[in-house]
Protein backbone atom coordinates (compact mmCIF):
# COMPACT_ATOMS: atom_id res chain seq x y z
CA UNK A 1 0.00 0.00 0.00
CA UNK A 2 1.37 3.42 -0.89
CA UNK A 3 0.95 6.38 1.40
CA UNK A 4 2.19 9.93 1.62
CA UNK A 5 4.15 11.79 -1.02
CA UNK A 6 5.14 9.92 -4.16
CA UNK A 7 8.84 9.14 -4.76
CA UNK A 8 10.50 11.75 -6.95
CA UNK A 9 11.29 11.30 -9.81
CA UNK A 10 9.53 8.12 -10.98
CA UNK A 11 11.73 5.77 -13.00
CA UNK A 12 10.77 4.22 -16.31
CA UNK A 13 10.57 0.47 -16.55
CA UNK A 14 9.09 0.01 -13.09
CA UNK A 15 6.00 -2.05 -13.02
CA UNK A 16 4.50 0.43 -10.62
CA UNK A 17 4.86 4.05 -11.52
CA UNK A 18 3.36 7.39 -10.70
CA UNK A 19 1.12 9.04 -13.23
CA UNK A 20 2.04 12.27 -14.91
CA UNK A 21 0.11 15.46 -14.46
CA UNK A 22 -0.96 17.65 -17.33
CA UNK A 23 2.35 17.72 -19.15
CA UNK A 24 4.87 15.12 -20.28
CA UNK A 25 7.95 15.17 -18.05
CA UNK A 26 10.42 17.76 -19.43
CA UNK A 27 13.34 15.36 -19.88
CA UNK A 28 11.28 13.01 -22.01
CA UNK A 29 10.47 15.15 -25.03
CA UNK A 30 13.11 14.81 -27.70
CA UNK A 31 14.31 18.07 -29.27
CA UNK A 32 12.28 18.97 -32.33
CA UNK A 33 14.22 18.45 -35.54
CA UNK A 34 14.48 21.71 -37.44
CA UNK A 35 15.57 22.30 -41.00
CA UNK A 36 17.91 19.65 -42.36
CA UNK A 37 16.80 16.72 -40.23
CA UNK A 38 13.12 17.18 -40.99
CA UNK A 39 14.05 17.42 -44.67
CA UNK A 40 16.18 14.27 -44.42
CA UNK A 41 13.31 12.27 -42.98
CA UNK A 42 11.09 13.35 -45.86
CA UNK A 43 13.78 12.46 -48.39
CA UNK A 44 14.37 9.11 -46.73
CA UNK A 45 10.70 8.33 -47.03
CA UNK A 46 10.68 9.51 -50.64
CA UNK A 47 13.55 7.16 -51.46
CA UNK A 48 11.84 4.35 -49.55
CA UNK A 49 8.71 4.92 -51.59
CA UNK A 50 10.56 5.05 -54.92
CA UNK A 51 12.50 1.94 -53.95
CA UNK A 52 9.29 0.19 -53.08
CA UNK A 53 7.85 0.89 -56.51
CA UNK A 54 11.01 -0.25 -58.28
CA UNK A 55 11.10 -3.40 -56.19
CA UNK A 56 7.42 -4.06 -56.87
CA UNK A 57 7.37 -3.31 -60.58
CA UNK A 58 10.83 -4.09 -61.93
CA UNK A 59 12.56 -6.64 -59.70
CA UNK A 60 10.22 -9.63 -60.22
CA UNK A 61 10.79 -9.83 -63.98
CA UNK A 62 14.57 -9.66 -63.56
CA UNK A 63 14.50 -12.52 -61.06
CA UNK A 64 12.14 -14.47 -63.29
CA UNK A 65 14.49 -14.11 -66.26
CA UNK A 66 17.92 -14.50 -64.68
CA UNK A 67 17.00 -16.73 -61.76
CA UNK A 68 14.38 -19.07 -63.16
CA UNK A 69 13.89 -18.86 -66.94
CA UNK A 70 17.61 -19.13 -67.65
CA UNK A 71 18.16 -22.12 -65.33
CA UNK A 72 15.08 -23.82 -66.76
CA UNK A 73 16.37 -23.37 -70.28
CA UNK A 74 13.43 -21.31 -71.43
CA UNK A 75 15.51 -18.51 -72.94
CA UNK A 76 16.64 -18.50 -76.58
CA UNK A 77 20.27 -19.60 -77.01
CA UNK A 78 21.91 -16.23 -77.57
CA UNK A 79 19.75 -14.31 -75.10
CA UNK A 80 22.43 -14.02 -72.40
CA UNK A 81 25.50 -14.20 -74.61
CA UNK A 82 28.42 -12.17 -73.36
CA UNK A 83 28.69 -9.91 -76.38
CA UNK A 84 24.98 -9.16 -76.56
CA UNK A 85 24.56 -8.37 -72.87
CA UNK A 86 27.79 -6.35 -72.82
CA UNK A 87 26.57 -4.29 -75.76
CA UNK A 88 23.20 -3.78 -74.07
CA UNK A 89 24.80 -2.80 -70.75
CA UNK A 90 27.17 -0.31 -72.36
CA UNK A 91 24.25 1.81 -73.55
CA UNK A 92 24.06 4.88 -71.25
CA UNK A 93 20.28 4.58 -70.97
CA UNK A 94 20.66 1.01 -69.79
CA UNK A 95 23.20 2.16 -67.23
CA UNK A 96 20.82 4.77 -65.83
CA UNK A 97 18.07 2.13 -65.68
CA UNK A 98 20.36 -0.36 -63.97
CA UNK A 99 21.50 2.23 -61.44
CA UNK A 100 17.86 2.85 -60.48
CA UNK A 101 17.02 -0.85 -60.32
CA UNK A 102 20.00 -1.66 -58.12
CA UNK A 103 20.16 1.43 -55.94
CA UNK A 104 16.55 2.32 -55.10
CA UNK A 105 15.54 -1.04 -53.56
CA UNK A 106 18.51 -0.63 -51.21
CA UNK A 107 16.96 2.53 -49.75
CA UNK A 108 13.66 0.72 -49.48
CA UNK A 109 15.35 -2.03 -47.47
CA UNK A 110 17.36 0.47 -45.40
CA UNK A 111 14.23 2.35 -44.29
CA UNK A 112 12.28 -0.79 -43.40
CA UNK A 113 15.23 -2.39 -41.64
CA UNK A 114 15.87 0.78 -39.64
CA UNK A 115 12.34 0.69 -38.21
CA UNK A 116 12.44 -3.07 -37.73
CA UNK A 117 15.48 -2.53 -35.50
CA UNK A 118 13.60 0.05 -33.44
CA UNK A 119 10.17 -1.56 -33.27
CA UNK A 120 10.84 -5.28 -33.55
CA UNK A 121 14.26 -5.61 -31.95
CA UNK A 122 13.66 -2.81 -29.47
CA UNK A 123 17.00 -1.08 -30.03
CA UNK A 124 17.00 2.72 -29.76
CA UNK A 125 20.22 4.57 -30.74
CA UNK A 126 18.21 6.31 -33.43
CA UNK A 127 20.94 8.33 -35.06
CA UNK A 128 23.44 5.46 -35.20
CA UNK A 129 20.93 3.04 -36.67
CA UNK A 130 19.78 5.57 -39.29
CA UNK A 131 23.33 6.37 -40.37
CA UNK A 132 24.22 2.68 -40.54
CA UNK A 133 21.19 1.70 -42.62
CA UNK A 134 21.13 4.56 -45.10
CA UNK A 135 24.92 4.50 -45.15
CA UNK A 136 24.79 0.91 -46.34
CA UNK A 137 22.38 1.94 -49.10
CA UNK A 138 24.66 4.81 -50.13
CA UNK A 139 27.62 2.44 -50.16
CA UNK A 140 25.66 0.07 -52.40
CA UNK A 141 24.83 2.96 -54.70
CA UNK A 142 28.50 3.91 -54.89
CA UNK A 143 29.42 0.34 -55.67
CA UNK A 144 26.80 0.26 -58.43
CA UNK A 145 28.18 3.45 -59.98
CA UNK A 146 31.69 1.99 -59.90
CA UNK A 147 30.64 -1.29 -61.51
CA UNK A 148 28.57 0.45 -64.17
CA UNK A 149 31.50 2.69 -65.08
CA UNK A 150 33.63 -0.44 -65.40
CA UNK A 151 31.38 -1.92 -68.06
CA UNK B 1 -35.58 -13.20 -18.95
CA UNK B 2 -32.06 -14.59 -18.75
CA UNK B 3 -31.29 -17.19 -21.38
CA UNK B 4 -28.30 -18.68 -19.60
CA UNK B 5 -25.15 -17.47 -17.87
CA UNK B 6 -21.79 -16.34 -19.11
CA UNK B 7 -18.45 -15.92 -17.39
CA UNK B 8 -16.61 -12.62 -17.48
CA UNK B 9 -12.97 -12.53 -16.39
CA UNK B 10 -12.48 -8.92 -15.38
CA UNK B 11 -9.03 -7.45 -14.79
CA UNK B 12 -8.72 -5.75 -11.41
CA UNK B 13 -6.04 -3.39 -10.21
CA UNK B 14 -6.37 -1.98 -6.73
CA UNK B 15 -2.95 -0.72 -5.62
CA UNK B 16 -4.20 -0.03 -2.08
CA UNK B 17 -4.91 -3.76 -1.66
CA UNK B 18 -2.64 -5.62 -4.07
CA UNK B 19 0.50 -4.48 -5.83
CA UNK B 20 -0.13 -6.23 -9.16
CA UNK B 21 -3.23 -6.58 -11.32
CA UNK B 22 -5.30 -9.77 -10.98
CA UNK B 23 -8.50 -11.26 -12.41
CA UNK B 24 -11.95 -11.66 -10.87
CA UNK B 25 -14.45 -14.05 -12.44
CA UNK B 26 -18.14 -13.22 -12.54
CA UNK B 27 -21.02 -15.33 -13.87
CA UNK B 28 -23.57 -12.92 -15.32
CA UNK B 29 -27.03 -13.75 -16.66
CA UNK B 30 -26.97 -13.83 -20.44
CA UNK B 31 -29.49 -12.35 -22.83
CA UNK B 32 -29.02 -12.24 -26.57
CA UNK B 33 -29.21 -8.46 -26.70
CA UNK B 34 -26.66 -7.77 -23.96
CA UNK B 35 -23.38 -5.99 -24.57
CA UNK B 36 -20.21 -6.18 -22.47
CA UNK B 37 -21.15 -2.88 -20.87
CA UNK B 38 -24.47 -4.33 -19.73
CA UNK B 39 -22.57 -7.21 -18.15
CA UNK B 40 -20.19 -4.82 -16.38
CA UNK B 41 -23.10 -2.73 -15.12
CA UNK B 42 -24.79 -5.89 -13.83
CA UNK B 43 -21.59 -6.86 -12.03
CA UNK B 44 -21.27 -3.43 -10.47
CA UNK B 45 -24.95 -3.26 -9.47
CA UNK B 46 -25.44 -6.78 -8.18
CA UNK B 47 -22.13 -8.47 -7.50
CA UNK B 48 -19.16 -6.18 -6.77
CA UNK B 49 -19.72 -2.45 -6.50
CA UNK B 50 -16.00 -1.71 -6.49
CA UNK B 51 -15.45 -2.62 -10.15
CA UNK B 52 -14.35 0.60 -11.84
CA UNK B 53 -14.73 1.45 -15.53
CA UNK B 54 -15.63 4.31 -17.83
CA UNK B 55 -18.76 4.60 -19.95
CA UNK B 56 -21.21 7.26 -21.01
CA UNK B 57 -23.40 7.30 -24.09
CA UNK B 58 -23.73 3.49 -24.41
CA UNK B 59 -24.27 3.94 -28.14
CA UNK B 60 -20.81 4.17 -29.67
CA UNK B 61 -20.39 7.93 -30.07
CA UNK B 62 -18.65 9.18 -26.96
CA UNK B 63 -15.55 7.02 -27.01
CA UNK B 64 -15.44 6.42 -23.24
CA UNK B 65 -15.87 2.66 -22.96
CA UNK B 66 -12.85 1.36 -24.87
CA UNK B 67 -11.37 -1.80 -23.32
CA UNK B 68 -9.61 -4.99 -24.36
CA UNK B 69 -12.21 -7.69 -24.94
CA UNK B 70 -10.60 -11.08 -25.53
CA UNK B 71 -7.32 -9.27 -26.22
CA UNK B 72 -8.79 -7.00 -28.90
CA UNK B 73 -9.58 -3.30 -28.41
CA UNK B 74 -13.36 -2.86 -28.54
CA UNK B 75 -16.06 -0.46 -27.42
CA UNK B 76 -17.83 -2.39 -24.68
CA UNK B 77 -21.14 -0.68 -25.45
CA UNK B 78 -21.03 -2.02 -28.99
CA UNK B 79 -19.67 -5.52 -28.38
CA UNK B 80 -22.37 -8.10 -27.93
CA UNK B 81 -22.03 -11.03 -25.54
CA UNK B 82 -23.55 -13.28 -28.19
CA UNK B 83 -20.35 -12.90 -30.20
CA UNK B 84 -18.60 -15.06 -27.56
CA UNK B 85 -21.38 -17.01 -25.86
CA UNK B 86 -21.07 -19.53 -24.29
CA UNK B 87 -17.28 -19.14 -23.94
CA UNK B 88 -15.89 -16.89 -21.19
CA UNK B 89 -14.85 -13.34 -22.07
CA UNK B 90 -11.70 -11.62 -20.81
CA UNK B 91 -12.09 -7.89 -20.16
CA UNK B 92 -8.94 -5.86 -19.57
CA UNK B 93 -8.06 -2.18 -19.61
CA UNK B 94 -7.03 -0.58 -22.89
CA UNK B 95 -3.52 -1.65 -23.86
CA UNK B 96 -0.54 0.70 -24.10
CA UNK B 97 -1.84 3.03 -21.41
CA UNK B 98 -0.95 3.13 -17.72
CA UNK B 99 -3.72 1.61 -15.60
CA UNK B 100 -5.13 3.74 -12.80
CA UNK B 101 -7.64 1.25 -11.43
CA UNK B 102 -9.38 -1.88 -12.71
CA UNK B 103 -10.42 -0.98 -16.27
CA UNK B 104 -9.62 2.74 -16.14
CA UNK B 105 -6.50 3.99 -17.91
CA UNK B 106 -4.52 7.22 -17.74
CA UNK B 107 -5.21 9.26 -20.85
CA UNK B 108 -3.00 12.24 -20.00
CA UNK B 109 -0.42 11.39 -22.68
CA UNK B 110 -3.10 11.30 -25.35
CA UNK B 111 -4.49 14.67 -24.29
CA UNK B 112 -1.02 16.16 -24.40
CA UNK B 113 -0.35 14.74 -27.87
CA UNK B 114 -3.70 15.97 -29.14
CA UNK B 115 -2.91 19.50 -28.06
CA UNK B 116 0.40 19.40 -29.91
CA UNK B 117 -1.25 19.16 -33.33
CA UNK B 118 -3.67 22.06 -32.75
CA UNK B 119 -6.90 20.30 -33.76
CA UNK B 120 -8.88 23.43 -34.55
CA UNK B 121 -9.30 25.78 -37.51
CA UNK B 122 -6.25 28.01 -37.75
CA UNK B 123 -6.64 31.21 -39.77
CA UNK B 124 -3.91 33.55 -40.89
CA UNK B 125 -6.55 36.22 -41.32
CA UNK B 126 -9.92 36.01 -39.63
CA UNK B 127 -12.78 37.22 -41.80
CA UNK B 128 -14.96 39.93 -40.30
CA UNK B 129 -18.07 38.72 -38.47
CA UNK B 130 -20.32 40.66 -40.86
CA UNK B 131 -19.13 38.65 -43.86
CA UNK B 132 -20.84 35.58 -42.43
CA UNK B 133 -19.71 31.96 -42.13
CA UNK B 134 -16.89 30.37 -44.07
CA UNK B 135 -18.74 28.55 -46.83
CA UNK B 136 -17.96 25.04 -47.96
CA UNK B 137 -19.27 23.02 -50.87
CA UNK B 138 -20.33 19.40 -50.28
CA UNK B 139 -17.21 18.31 -52.20
CA UNK B 140 -15.00 20.26 -49.83
CA UNK B 141 -16.69 18.66 -46.84
CA UNK B 142 -16.31 15.23 -48.37
CA UNK B 143 -12.54 15.65 -48.49
CA UNK B 144 -12.15 15.60 -44.72
CA UNK B 145 -15.42 14.20 -43.46
CA UNK B 146 -14.20 10.66 -42.90
CA UNK B 147 -11.38 11.86 -40.63
CA UNK B 148 -13.71 14.07 -38.61
CA UNK B 149 -15.60 11.02 -37.39
CA UNK B 150 -13.01 10.26 -34.70
CA UNK B 151 -14.56 9.89 -31.24
CA UNK B 152 -11.19 9.79 -29.44
CA UNK B 153 -11.89 6.29 -28.14
CA UNK B 154 -8.20 5.36 -28.49
CA UNK B 155 -8.84 1.81 -29.65
CA UNK B 156 -6.30 2.62 -32.37
CA UNK B 157 -3.64 3.33 -29.73
CA UNK B 158 -4.32 -0.01 -28.10
CA UNK B 159 -3.96 -1.72 -31.46
CA UNK B 160 -0.73 -0.02 -32.54
CA UNK B 161 2.56 -1.79 -31.78
CA UNK B 162 4.49 1.42 -32.39
CA UNK B 163 2.57 3.10 -29.55
CA UNK B 164 3.55 0.13 -27.37
CA UNK B 165 7.22 0.40 -28.29
CA UNK B 166 7.49 4.18 -28.39
CA UNK B 167 5.25 5.92 -25.83
CA UNK B 168 6.07 9.29 -27.37
CA UNK B 169 4.63 8.35 -30.75
CA UNK B 170 1.83 10.81 -31.48
CA UNK B 171 -0.36 7.96 -32.60
CA UNK B 172 -3.08 7.29 -35.14
CA UNK B 173 -5.98 9.39 -33.85
CA UNK B 174 -3.91 12.50 -33.27
CA UNK B 175 -2.32 12.43 -36.72
CA UNK B 176 -5.66 11.59 -38.35
CA UNK B 177 -7.17 14.65 -36.66
CA UNK B 178 -4.26 16.80 -37.81
CA UNK B 179 -4.93 15.48 -41.31
CA UNK B 180 -8.62 16.33 -40.94
CA UNK B 181 -7.79 19.96 -40.29
CA UNK B 182 -5.12 20.06 -42.97
CA UNK B 183 -7.77 18.97 -45.47
CA UNK B 184 -10.35 21.49 -44.29
CA UNK B 185 -10.71 24.29 -46.85
CA UNK B 186 -11.37 26.78 -44.06
CA UNK B 187 -8.06 26.02 -42.38
CA UNK B 188 -4.79 27.85 -43.02
CA UNK B 189 -2.62 26.11 -40.46
CA UNK B 190 -1.05 23.31 -42.47
CA UNK B 191 2.48 24.60 -41.99
CA UNK B 192 2.09 24.79 -38.22
CA UNK B 193 0.67 21.31 -38.07
CA UNK B 194 3.37 19.89 -40.27
CA UNK B 195 5.94 21.14 -37.78
CA UNK B 196 4.05 19.21 -35.12
CA UNK B 197 3.56 15.93 -36.99
CA UNK B 198 6.49 15.72 -39.44
CA UNK B 199 8.81 14.64 -36.64
CA UNK B 200 10.53 11.50 -35.41
CA UNK B 201 7.72 10.71 -33.00
CA UNK B 202 5.02 11.72 -35.50
CA UNK B 203 4.31 10.50 -38.99
CA UNK B 204 7.80 9.10 -39.60
CA UNK B 205 7.52 6.59 -36.76
CA UNK B 206 4.54 4.90 -38.38
CA UNK B 207 5.29 1.78 -40.41
CA UNK B 208 1.79 1.31 -41.84
CA UNK B 209 0.97 -1.82 -39.89
CA UNK B 210 -2.66 -0.86 -40.38
CA UNK B 211 -4.10 -2.37 -37.21
CA UNK B 212 -5.29 1.04 -36.08
CA UNK B 213 -7.73 1.24 -38.96
CA UNK B 214 -8.91 -2.30 -38.29
CA UNK B 215 -9.69 -1.38 -34.68
CA UNK B 216 -11.42 1.91 -35.44
CA UNK B 217 -15.17 1.67 -34.73
CA UNK B 218 -15.98 4.75 -36.84
CA UNK B 219 -14.12 3.86 -40.07
CA UNK B 220 -11.84 6.86 -39.76
CA UNK B 221 -8.96 4.91 -41.34
CA UNK B 222 -6.16 6.70 -39.45
CA UNK B 223 -3.51 4.54 -41.15
CA UNK B 224 -4.34 6.07 -44.51
CA UNK B 225 -4.41 9.56 -43.00
CA UNK B 226 -0.86 9.11 -41.74
CA UNK B 227 0.42 7.81 -45.08
CA UNK B 228 -1.19 10.72 -46.90
CA UNK B 229 0.52 13.12 -44.54
CA UNK B 230 3.83 11.40 -45.35
CA UNK B 231 3.17 11.88 -49.05
CA UNK B 232 2.15 15.51 -48.49
CA UNK B 233 5.23 16.27 -46.42
CA UNK B 234 7.56 14.56 -48.89
CA UNK B 235 6.11 16.40 -51.88
CA UNK B 236 6.23 19.68 -49.96
CA UNK B 237 9.89 19.09 -49.17
CA UNK B 238 10.74 18.17 -52.76
CA UNK B 239 8.92 21.22 -54.08
CA UNK B 240 10.52 23.55 -51.57
CA UNK B 241 13.94 22.30 -52.65
CA UNK B 242 13.23 22.78 -56.32
CA UNK B 243 11.20 25.99 -56.22
CA UNK B 244 12.83 28.66 -54.06
CA UNK B 245 9.52 30.08 -52.86
CA UNK B 246 7.42 26.99 -53.33
CA UNK B 247 6.11 24.42 -50.86
CA UNK B 248 4.51 25.07 -47.51
CA UNK B 249 7.72 25.23 -45.48
CA UNK C 1 -3.06 17.33 -5.21
CA UNK C 2 0.62 17.27 -4.24
CA UNK C 3 2.33 20.51 -3.07
CA UNK C 4 3.73 21.25 -6.54
CA UNK C 5 0.15 21.25 -7.87
CA UNK C 6 0.43 17.99 -9.81
CA UNK C 7 -2.03 15.14 -9.40
CA UNK C 8 -0.19 11.96 -8.58
CA UNK C 9 -1.60 8.49 -8.22
CA UNK C 10 -0.03 5.07 -8.63
CA UNK C 11 -0.39 3.50 -12.06
CA UNK C 12 0.46 0.10 -13.42
CA UNK C 13 2.59 0.30 -16.57
CA UNK C 14 2.67 -3.04 -18.36
CA UNK C 15 5.84 -3.79 -20.30
CA UNK C 16 5.34 -4.25 -24.06
CA UNK C 17 6.12 -7.67 -25.48
CA UNK C 18 9.44 -8.15 -27.27
CA UNK C 19 7.88 -10.57 -29.71
CA UNK C 20 4.65 -8.73 -30.44
CA UNK C 21 5.11 -9.36 -34.16
CA UNK C 22 4.56 -13.09 -33.66
CA UNK C 23 1.45 -12.71 -31.59
CA UNK C 24 -1.35 -12.46 -34.20
CA UNK C 25 -2.07 -13.15 -37.86
CA UNK C 26 -2.02 -9.50 -38.94
CA UNK C 27 1.23 -8.86 -37.04
CA UNK C 28 2.89 -11.92 -38.59
CA UNK C 29 1.80 -10.85 -42.05
CA UNK C 30 3.21 -7.41 -41.33
CA UNK C 31 6.55 -8.94 -40.33
CA UNK C 32 6.56 -11.07 -43.52
CA UNK C 33 5.87 -7.96 -45.57
CA UNK C 34 8.77 -6.13 -43.99
CA UNK C 35 11.12 -9.07 -44.54
CA UNK C 36 10.47 -8.95 -48.29
CA UNK C 37 12.52 -5.74 -48.35
CA UNK C 38 15.52 -7.85 -47.38
CA UNK C 39 14.96 -9.99 -50.47
CA UNK C 40 14.77 -6.86 -52.61
CA UNK C 41 18.18 -5.83 -51.26
CA UNK C 42 19.50 -9.32 -52.02
CA UNK C 43 18.33 -8.97 -55.63
CA UNK C 44 20.16 -5.65 -55.85
CA UNK C 45 23.26 -7.45 -54.66
CA UNK C 46 22.83 -10.27 -57.15
CA UNK C 47 22.31 -7.87 -60.05
CA UNK C 48 25.41 -6.01 -58.93
CA UNK C 49 27.35 -9.28 -58.87
CA UNK C 50 26.05 -10.12 -62.34
CA UNK C 51 27.21 -6.76 -63.70
CA UNK C 52 30.54 -7.07 -61.92
CA UNK C 53 31.09 -10.45 -63.53
CA UNK C 54 30.14 -8.91 -66.87
CA UNK C 55 32.61 -6.09 -66.41
CA UNK C 56 35.38 -8.54 -65.51
CA UNK C 57 35.45 -10.27 -68.88
CA UNK C 58 33.87 -13.26 -70.63
CA UNK C 59 35.44 -15.81 -68.28
CA UNK C 60 33.94 -14.31 -65.12
CA UNK C 61 30.66 -13.80 -66.94
CA UNK C 62 30.43 -17.45 -67.97
CA UNK C 63 31.29 -18.50 -64.41
CA UNK C 64 28.41 -16.42 -63.15
CA UNK C 65 26.02 -17.88 -65.71
CA UNK C 66 27.06 -21.36 -64.60
CA UNK C 67 26.28 -20.34 -61.01
CA UNK C 68 22.83 -19.20 -62.12
CA UNK C 69 22.19 -22.59 -63.68
CA UNK C 70 22.84 -24.58 -60.49
CA UNK C 71 19.71 -26.09 -58.88
CA UNK C 72 20.56 -24.42 -55.56
CA UNK C 73 20.59 -21.01 -57.15
CA UNK C 74 17.39 -21.74 -59.04
CA UNK C 75 15.66 -22.82 -55.84
CA UNK C 76 16.89 -19.69 -54.08
CA UNK C 77 15.60 -17.61 -56.98
CA UNK C 78 12.19 -19.20 -56.59
CA UNK C 79 12.15 -18.24 -52.92
CA UNK C 80 13.23 -14.70 -53.80
CA UNK C 81 10.58 -14.44 -56.48
CA UNK C 82 7.87 -15.58 -54.06
CA UNK C 83 8.99 -12.92 -51.57
CA UNK C 84 9.08 -10.24 -54.29
CA UNK C 85 5.60 -11.14 -55.47
CA UNK C 86 4.33 -10.82 -51.90
CA UNK C 87 5.94 -7.39 -51.82
CA UNK C 88 4.30 -6.40 -55.11
CA UNK C 89 0.89 -7.62 -53.96
CA UNK C 90 1.04 -5.79 -50.62
CA UNK C 91 2.61 -2.69 -52.16
CA UNK C 92 -0.11 -2.37 -54.79
CA UNK C 93 -2.87 -3.05 -52.27
CA UNK C 94 -1.56 -0.40 -49.90
CA UNK C 95 -1.09 2.07 -52.76
CA UNK C 96 -4.78 1.77 -53.63
CA UNK C 97 -5.57 2.82 -50.07
CA UNK C 98 -3.27 5.82 -50.04
CA UNK C 99 -3.87 7.25 -53.50
CA UNK C 100 -7.20 8.97 -53.87
CA UNK C 101 -8.32 10.37 -57.22
CA UNK C 102 -11.38 12.48 -56.72
CA UNK C 103 -14.20 12.94 -59.16
CA UNK C 104 -16.39 15.48 -57.39
CA UNK C 105 -17.83 13.84 -54.32
CA UNK C 106 -16.86 10.34 -55.36
CA UNK C 107 -13.46 8.78 -55.79
CA UNK C 108 -12.04 6.32 -58.32
CA UNK C 109 -12.78 2.86 -56.84
CA UNK C 110 -9.83 0.98 -55.40
CA UNK C 111 -10.40 -1.98 -57.69
CA UNK C 112 -9.91 0.27 -60.73
CA UNK C 113 -6.64 1.58 -59.29
CA UNK C 114 -5.47 -1.96 -58.60
CA UNK C 115 -6.30 -3.01 -62.17
CA UNK C 116 -4.36 -0.02 -63.51
CA UNK C 117 -1.33 -0.87 -61.34
CA UNK C 118 -1.41 -4.52 -62.40
CA UNK C 119 -1.76 -3.54 -66.05
CA UNK C 120 1.19 -1.18 -65.82
CA UNK C 121 3.23 -3.86 -64.05
CA UNK C 122 2.57 -6.42 -66.76
CA UNK C 123 3.31 -3.93 -69.54
CA UNK C 124 6.58 -2.78 -67.96
CA UNK C 125 7.65 -6.37 -67.26
CA UNK C 126 6.98 -7.28 -70.87
CA UNK C 127 9.08 -4.33 -72.06
CA UNK C 128 11.95 -5.29 -69.75
CA UNK C 129 11.76 -8.92 -70.91
CA UNK C 130 11.84 -7.79 -74.52
CA UNK C 131 15.00 -5.76 -74.04
CA UNK C 132 16.65 -8.37 -71.85
CA UNK C 133 16.00 -11.33 -74.10
CA UNK C 134 15.35 -10.34 -77.68
CA UNK C 135 16.42 -6.79 -78.44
Amino acid sequence: MRRGNPPDPPSLGDVLDWSEASEVRPGQRRPRPRGPQARLEAMAWGLFSAGGFVAAVLLPIHVAILGIAFAAGWLPDKALSYSRILHLARNPLTKVYLLAVISLPLYHWAHRFRFAIHHQFGIHLRRLVAVACYGAAVAGTGLAVWVLLRI
Amino acid sequence: MAEGTMTLKVARYRPEHREKPYFDEFDVPYREDMVILDALNYIKDEMDGSVTYRWSCRMGVCGSCGMMVNYRPRLTCSTFLREFYPKPVVVQPLENFPVIRDLVVDLTSFMDKLRQVKPWIIRENEAALESGEYLQTPDQVEKYKQFSMCINCMLCYAACPVVAKDPEFLGPAVIALAHRYNLDSRDQGRGERHRAIAVDWGIWDCTFIGECSVACPKDVDPAVAIQREKVAKTTDTMLSMVLPFGGQE
Amino acid sequence: MTPDGRRRYPVYVPQPSRTWWLKSGPYRRFAAREITSMFAAIVSGLLLAFLFALSSGPGSYQDFLRLLETPGMAAFSAVILAALLYHTATWFRLTTHIVVIRLGQRAVPRSALLAALLGAWIAVSAAVAYFHIWF
